[in-house]
């Protein structure tokens, strides 16, 4: 470190004043030659450690003379490794990410059951190799806690490498989220409205819903992107018959999440998305493959498709989705599981409509109260097994939900809304929620 | 006909990686976009004082930096108008972009110049950049006001808004305070 009453010394007045002290210093008093030897090595320390505050001076008063660019604008947390060369002068190579909520439910019918809850807290990096190729990841603990006994988990929710290949075409490989839906590409706290993500696409689509595989991204002039490739698929041999787990959401309760994930069966799906027109996004999705991954006798095809639209004019923001699913050849897999609780249904789907209106702001808050319908049905029929056997299909539940989310400041969220429940009245609850994205 | 598309496409795709994952156009090639009838391009930079700071402050305009790259358009010495450069952070990664005002200080174009993120590069689209043309100082420049969002762009949208709100602003400061004459 620079003393700071040296750098206002000119650096030769200060080299000949520390050379005439230390020589005062050596002359001062008889010595005997390992005394000098000493006071030698002592004046040769201090001499390296004048040089090297003068050239730390001089440094400094380069620095001056060439002032650094004018501020970029505020960046997101780097990491401390040095940029590659090939990066933008004033781009972080290494960007971190994290998004997270915290949540509150409470139950009206049942409030015993209240239960807050660190529900998702995810650190992420970006980091560019070079000017088109970068690694995108994000690792995930959910419920806060995750040990043996505990139900939190630790999951690697996207780890991909991204290749811009042409202006209009990137290619992805790795672990990546499926285009499907709004949500879930979109699915950080501050994105969405609602303490909880929205039914149709946590029950219908399993967001969050990652798979393993090779997709290629473009993106057209005329507002179109369009998404498509191979990837792993669901795996049917995973369906517990007795649990519950298949009724909150049937490829919820199957997914691999590429955890030594079973790819005999390869999926394909794609995606068209449109905007053409601001503050309008109409899209749709489609993915289709085998899921009994060679393990079982009977094959099974698991395909899962959605439409949706987005329009936000002004200060208005409006959604609709609609989403089914099917599993083909249920009867010949269902026959081994008849008499459990859980059979696997031969089609779902969903839908829900939404309204928000951004009502108030101010600086940099903002107040948009919203109201979603949705119904979803997570076994709208069952193959038939014969009289006697073939499941009923379930009622559709549907969902009022009534809230508003506060933008406190940009990337943070204060959430309330209360939901209600057609069917299943005993979920009505009161949701209280904190979101953060960066 | 085909063989020489399928050339070209293939030569664009091998064509030597330029700073960014996707550039557009260079600050030149938008001026010129910008103002096609000017002869000259001046390139200054104006330097913003702590009263014009706070003078932005005051307008709900965060100054950011005090110097700003500013083009003057000419033509036989007549100044047409001016393009400003800048960058905002997208989600991630910083947006390029330049603002063309014209000489009633209202928007006369805006241009991306480098994308690089992987969502919301839909702030390219020309429909959605024409929602900024003929709106000035007066304008509330906002995302939800007078600028519509683009689905899953929330973040590039709201922090170009902001930008060019902010040049807007500066561009008009720096008439008044003379640098730009």
């Amino acid at each position: 470190m620079t003393r700071p009453s040296l750098r206002a010394l000119p650096s030769k007045t200060l080299l000949a004043a520390s050379l005439a002290l230390a020589s005062a210093g050596a002359f001062a008093q008889t010595a005997t030659e390992a005394d000098l030897a000493r006071r030698l090595d002592q004046l040769a320390a201090e001499l390296a450690a004048v040089k090297a505050q003068l050239a730390q001076i001089q440094q400094q008063r380069a620095t001056a003379a060439n002032p650094p660019a004018p501020a970029t604008p505020a960046a997101p947390a780097t990491a401390a490794a040095p940029p590659p060369a090939a990066a933008s002068d004033n781009t972080p190579a290494t960007v971190i990410t994290s998004y997270g909520e915290i949540n509150y439910n409470r139950p009206t019918k049942a409030n015993q059951n209240a239960q807050a809850d660190v529900r998702r807290f995810v650190l992420g990096y970006q980091h560019r190799f070079d000017a088109k190729t970068k690694v995108v990841t994000e690792l995930e603990v959910e419920h806060a806690v995750s040990s043996a006994s505990d139900s939190g988990e630790v999951e690697v929710e996207q780890a991909y490498v991204e290749r811009q290949v042409t202006p209009t075409w990137a290619l992805r490989a790795g672990l990546f989220l499926m285009p499907a839906g709004l949500l879930n590409e979109n699915h950080e706290p501050t994105s969405y409205y609602g303490v909880e993500r929205n039914f149709v696409e946590t029950a219908i689509i399993p967001s969050t819903w990652r798979e393993g595989g090779l997709q290629l991204v473009g993106n057209f002039d005329n507002g179109l992107t369009v998404q498509g490739g191979l990837s792993t698929s669901f795996d049917l041999n995973k369906w517990d018959a007795t649990s519950g787990e298949g009724k909150e959401s049937p490829l919820g309760a199957i997914h691999q999440e590429l955890s030594l994930a079973k790819s005999h069966d390869v999926a394909v799906f794609g995606a068209v998305n449109w905007r053409g027109v601001p503050g309008l996004l109409l899209g749709g999705s489609l993915f289709t493959g085998q899921a009994t991954q060679a393990q079982a006798v009977e094959k099974a095809r698991i395909t899962l498709w959605d439409l949706h639209a987005r329009w936000t004019p002004g200060r208005f923001d409006l959604s609709a989705l609609y989403t089914r699913g099917t599993i083909s050849n249920t009867a010949a897999l269902n026959a081994a599981l008849v008499g459990n609780p859980t059979l696997i249904p031969k089609s779902f789907d969903g839908y829900y409509v939404q309204a928000a209106y951004k009502a108030w702001t101010f600086e940099d808050y903002a107040l948009s109260p919203f109201v979603r319908w949705e119904q979803f049905n997570t076994a709208k029929s069952y193959a038939d097994l014969g009289p006697g056997l073939t499941p009923d299909a379930a009622r559709a539940e549907r969902v009022i939900t009534l809230g508003a989310n506060l933008q406190v400041a940009p990337g943070i969220v204060v959430k309330a809304d209360y939901q209600r429940f057609r069917e299943n009245t005993d979920q009505n609850r009161v949701n209280l929620g904190l979101g953060w994205s960066f | 006909m085909r063989l020489v598309v399928a050339a070209t496409s293939l030569a664009a795709a091998a064509a030597p990686t330029t700073a960014f994952a996707v550039d557009y156009l260079s600050a030149e090639q938008a001026a010129k976009l910008m103002f096609p009838e000017a002869d000259t391009f001046e390139a200054r930079t104006v330097t913003l004082d702590a009263a014009q700071l706070q003078q932005l402050d005051a307008q709900g305009v965060r100054g950011r930096s005090v110097a700003w790259p500013v083009r003057l358009a000419r033509k036989s010495g007549q100044t047409l108008g001016f393009v400003v450069t800048d960058d905002v952070i997208g989600k991630f990664e910083l947006i390029s972009y330049a603002v063309g005002i014209a000489l009633d200080g209202t928007i006369r174009q805006v241009e991306i110049l480098s994308y690089r993120e992987s969502h919301g590069f839909e702030v390219r689209l020309p429909a959605w950049r024409r929602q900024f043309v003929g709106k000035g100082i007066g304008a509330a420049l906002r995302v939800g006001e007078d600028i519509n969002n683009i689905s899953g762009a929330t973040l590039s949208c709201t922090h170009v808004t902001d930008g060019v709100r902010r040049i807007v602003a500066v561009v008009a400061l720096a008439r008044r305070g003379g640098s730009l004459a």
